[in-house]
């Protein structure tokens, strides 16, 4: 059975797994070893026969061609309403035909359905909403995705992003001392200007733990300070664990299932070993999907929650505004014309948007929503992981354009939103096609409009 | 021959049908495991029925969705169709004269004009969904032979039926001719995808549960379909 | 003095002036020298893509790559190089965030860099949707002296013998002061201690307002007196001064008066909005129009021996 040295079956568990999948410049050799990827049919029929159950089959089965989802699906709309993005008619030529033919398919076929999953869908979940019969197609493709995995059948970054969760418990390479060096150093570089700011590591018993995206710590520290800062205006007593900080799952977006019970159980390890009282997460999405939604189920906790109760950022927002914790200065209200990205991951599948609508009608003067909004609203183009997969970028840059002729209908120029993956997607719009709008994660946002208490901040 | 499709074979299509649908649906939820489909079907079970009834109200609602409302047309074939195909059999008169006559029993009827024009009018919506069918590409493209089967396997019925109560043949040929589409109908109900007589019911109810225990149900009004 | 020396690069004719000063250092002082070239922003998300910060094209992170990139600074750097024992490292990031990690990493003792132009960093705005240089943010939170070398630098730092100490009397700006006479003390250089009224902030522009600053300038002076040099321990080489109008250009003027061959002073956290600032910070309006390399010292990390 040929496997790949980089492109195979296995997981990768090891450093040096890892270090020579980077070392594949652009996963060059990792494509072509995946040409001659065998597939274990039995092996993949053994899977679809333990883990496809009559939710799923059903839905196959009872798809009655309606149509319905076509008009549903931001890819279908972006590509000229080309008929193959219609989304019943991605997941019954892929999925579908697993099932159908008893997962006897070749290697080409494999490929076909990997490209169809990274590229053809984000896994927002949108078409579900619009489904007469209840069809999730988004939750088949994820669940298609773990089929393809497991077959070696995934796109080179996801092999790696899994990696970085099975060694480093994160998506990118950031150690523990990493991360608590980051805190202390963050807590260092704005003690002048918040004397007293702290980011007290692995405290037990406090009122929030409080967990990031590794791209925090990895590239833009400042907004692990930033949320620091927040907390202590707030005055809340918080912590971050030293393991288990991370939040996100690359492991979800490739569905390496394994991956992502590692990923989560170290989490709600920190919880166990910290009893705080509550759980928050920085602006993430995909993030909270994964620990707070679907990560109770793989890590089988019967109640599907974690441990302990636990919040997106956004809630945490609201509810200090709300109770006054935080207080927003009138006069720096955002003026100008400003519109809000609903995430998917949080909002549509997690049902935040009031949170979010809160935080809006404190902070904006004028606040324009997209339309459609909400759990309605259309994927910002880069869920799913999209926004990471080089081989994928093309179609991920047309997918782009249904975001971008939402935004431009609000006329605003400033668009909120607190997720990493919208926000990345939303750079990149910018970037691609150069509509003259800025892009904001919440924090910086609010630093500059709360009301900082006499003293608080350093005089100098 | 009369007899024979109105008497044991209609009792054997009524029995695959109850049974059908009832092994369908039990089958169905047996199936369902909360951790491969991360519901907890049995923690918190109330948002789960909320969710799982606010699903199936909504899409029961014609024009209570907003797939729905983004395509009044085929919404409205669509529940002219159903609510044709399930109202016309179990209140047309004749039916409910046979089952006089056999059981002694039968349902209350509605007038003969009022069912010839819902078999027209199913009939007319499913020329429509048909049409759909063809001239949509994003329908089109999702369209097997065994989609265009299964609506005629529901229309040729009540189009057999037209043909029986107005057709005056004294051979009974199109009155055969129906009943024995309609048993067809009915079996095919539990054996074929029409099986989402009951189906949708359960497939809307596991989303809606989805939603109301796991997707948010907990921390929002619910969702807008 | 400078054990061990940070050079920021863009590895393009910026920097080559600042090259200069940091190789001369690394020599003079014995010092260790860590040559950073942070070679773009980071790509998509998780993903390993980045834009090369020279050439504005996506690439991906790989060993070749930065192997490539290190080729490529040893030509731009090889005469210089040769008497160095320089280590170049690479990173990938916003710049002034992985100068600042590098930074803090190996504790080093001054942070050369040339004035990165706004233009440059388009790339980090890009990344991050933020104004600013990543100088002024390098400046503002770095623990040791940022030395930012823009023109040739003719004189060997060794041999300086005019230092320009510009203060606002704030916090930051006392351990510039200190730095500035710990340096003088070393390299026995002349410092001068220079304060400017901002008539431009405190609204003296009203002729009637001359009398006020005369006022001020007497208090100034008092100040420095009272607490400044009493600090230099008896070191006689200093003169101190007190001119009026904006910081900025009279600090300039009093340097090219006194012949200076550093400029040292803090990074204004004072001034409103930083971000916001069209010209940018007192620091940038410095450093772009200095003769001579300038040297912000915001914290007093480094001095801390002469509080």
């Amino acid at each position: 059975m040929p496997e790949g040295v980089l492109c195979n079956k296995n997981k990768v568990n090891t450093l040096e797994q890892l270090q020579a999948l980077l070392a594949d410049k652009s996963g060059k050799q990792y494509y072509q070893e995946m040409n001659n990827l065998d597939v274990d049919s039995k092996a993949l029929w053994d899977l679809v026969q333990k883990t496809c159950k009559s939710r799923t089959r059903t839905w196959l089965e009872i798809c009655t061609h309606c149509g319905l989802c076509a008009e549903s699906c931001f890819y279908y709309l972006s590509n000229h309403r080309d008929p193959t993005q219609v989304p019943s008619y991605k997941i019954q030529s892929t999925l579908g035909e697993i099932v159908r033919r008893k997962g006897k398919v070749d290697n080409a076929f494999m490929q076909m359905a990997m490209d169809t999953a990274f590229s053809k869908c984000t896994c927002c979940t949108r078409c579900g909403v619009y489904c007469p019969m209840g069809i999730d197609m988004g939750v088949m493709f994820s669940y298609l995705r773990g089929l393809l995995f497991s077959q070696g059948f995934t796109p080179w970054e996801m092999k790696i992003g899994t990696g970085m969760h099975r060694i480093y418990r994160a998506q990118m390479d950031v150690t523990t001392e990493d991360w608590v060096e980051t805190c202390s150093w963050m807590a260092e570089e704005n003690a002048d200007e918040w004397p007293g700011l702290e980011i007290p590591v692995d405290k037990e018993n406090a009122d929030i733990l409080y967990t990031v995206n590794a791209r925090e710590p990895k590239h833009y520290p400042e907004d692990i300070a930033q949320a620091a800062i927040l907390f202590h205006v707030a005055g809340e007593n918080w912590t971050v664990p030293s393991e288990g900080w991370e939040e996100t799952s690359l492991a979800m977006f490739a569905g390496d299932w394994e991956a992502c019970k590692m990923q989560v159980e170290g989490v709600y390890g920190a919880m166990a070993k910290l009893k705080p009282k509550r759980m928050v997460v920085t602006e993430c999405g995909h993030a909270y999907r994964a620990t707070v939604i679907e990560g109770p189920y793989w890590a089988g906790r019967t109640s599907g929650k974690p441990p302990v109760d636990s919040f997106h950022y956004v809630e945490w927002v609201a509810e200090a505004l709300r109770s006054g914790k935080l207080k927003i200065d009138p006069a720096k209200k955002i003026k100008e014309p400003v519109t809000y990205q609903d995430s998917c991951n949080y909002i549509r599948n997690a049902g935040l948007w009031d949170s979010a609508r809160y935080i809006m009608s404190q902070i904006a003067e004028d606040f324009r929503e997209m339309t459609p909004s909400r759990e309605h609203n259309f994927c910002c183009g880069g869920g799913g992981g999209l926004n990471g997969i080089g081989r994928y970028r093309e179609q991920r840059n047309i997918g782009l354009k249904v975001k971008r002729d939402q935004i431009l209908a609000t006329g605003a120029k400033l668009v909120v939103a607190p997720c990493h993956n919208c926000w990345d997607a939303i750079r990149d719009l910018e970037e691609v096609y150069e509509i003259g709008i800025r892009w904001s994660f919440l924090k910086p946002l609010l630093i500059n409009m709360i009301e900082v208490p006499a003293g608080m901040r350093g005089e100098e | 021959m009369y007899e024979f499709v109105t008497g044991p074979l209609a009792w054997l299509a009524f029995i695959v049908f109850f049974v059908g649908i009832v092994v369908k649906l039990v089958l169905y939820i047996r199936g369902l495991d909360w951790k491969l489909d991360r519901v907890t079907y049995s923690v918190n079970t109330s948002y789960g029925v909320r969710g799982a009834l606010r699903s199936i109200g909504f899409w029961l609602m014609p024009y209570g969705t907003q797939s729905y409302r983004n395509n009044p047309g085929f919404t409205l074939a669509l529940f002219v169709m159903h609510i044709g195909l399930i109202l016309t059999p179990i209140f047309l008169l004749g039916h409910n004269i046979l089952l006089a006559e056999r059981w002694g029993v039968s349902l209350p009827s509605l007038p003969e004009g009022a069912t010839d024009v819902l078999t027209v009018c199913v009939i007319a919506a499913a020329l429509v969904l048909l049409l759909r069918r063809i001239a949509l590409p994003e329908v089109r493209i999702i369209t097997t032979a065994y989609d265009v089967l299964l609506l005629a396997i529901a229309v040729a019925p009540f189009v057999s039926g037209l043909l029986a109560h107005y057709a005056h043949d004294n051979g009974q040929l199109w009155t055969i001719v129906h009943v024995l589409c309609g048993e067809v109908f009915l079996v095919a109900i539990p054996l074929t995808k029409l099986s989402h007589f009951v189906l949708f019911f359960a497939t809307r109810a596991q989303l809606g549960m989805d939603y109301g225990i796991k997707r948010g149900g907990m921390k929002s009004k619910g969702i807008a379909w | 003095m400078f054990k061990k020396l940070l050079f920021a690069t863009t590895a393009s004719p910026v920097c080559d002036n600042a090259a200069k000063v940091a190789f001369d250092l690394e020599v003079k002082w014995e010092a260790k020298l860590l040559i950073l070239h942070v070679m773009g922003v980071p790509g998509r998300a998780f993903s390993l893509q980045f834009t090369d910060v020279r050439t504005g094209q996506r690439e991906d992170i790989s060993p070749d790559y930065v192997e490539w990139v290190k080729e490529e600074m040893n030509n731009t750097y090889g005469k210089l190089l040769e008497d160095s024992n320089a280590e170049i490292v690479t990173a990938i990031g916003d710049p002034y965030r992985e100068i600042l990690r590098l930074a803090r990493k190996e504790d080093v003792d001054m942070i050369i860099m040339g004035a990165h132009s706004r233009e440059e960093d388009i790339g980090a705005t890009k990344h991050r949707s933020v104004t600013g240089s990543t100088m002024r943010k390098v400046a503002k939170a770095a623990r040791c002296a940022v030395v930012v070398v823009n023109r040739p630098c003719t004189t060997c730092w060794r041999l300086f013998s005019n230092i320009v100490v510009g203060t606002d009397f704030s916090k930051a700006s006392f351990s510039a002061f200190l730095w500035a006479f710990k340096l003088a003390r070393e390299v026995g250089a002349k410092l001068h201690i220079f304060h400017s009224i901002d008539i431009t902030a405190e609204g003296l522009t009203l002729p009637a307002g001359q009398t006020t600053i005369e006022q001020r300038v007497k208090e100034a002076r008092r100040r420095i007196e009272q607490t400044y040099i009493p600090k230099l321990q008896g070191y006689d080489k200093y003169s101190m001064e007190v001119w009026e109008g904006i910081p900025y250009v009279e600090i300039l003027k009093f340097a090219r008066d006194r012949q200076a061959d550093l400029i040292v002073m803090a990074h204004h956290t004072r001034e409103i909005d930083p971000e916001e600032a069209e010209l940018g910070s007192t620091v940038e309006q410095v450093v772009l129009r200095a003769a001579c390399p300038v040297a912000s010292v915001t914290h007093p990390d480094k001095v801390a021996d002469l509080v």
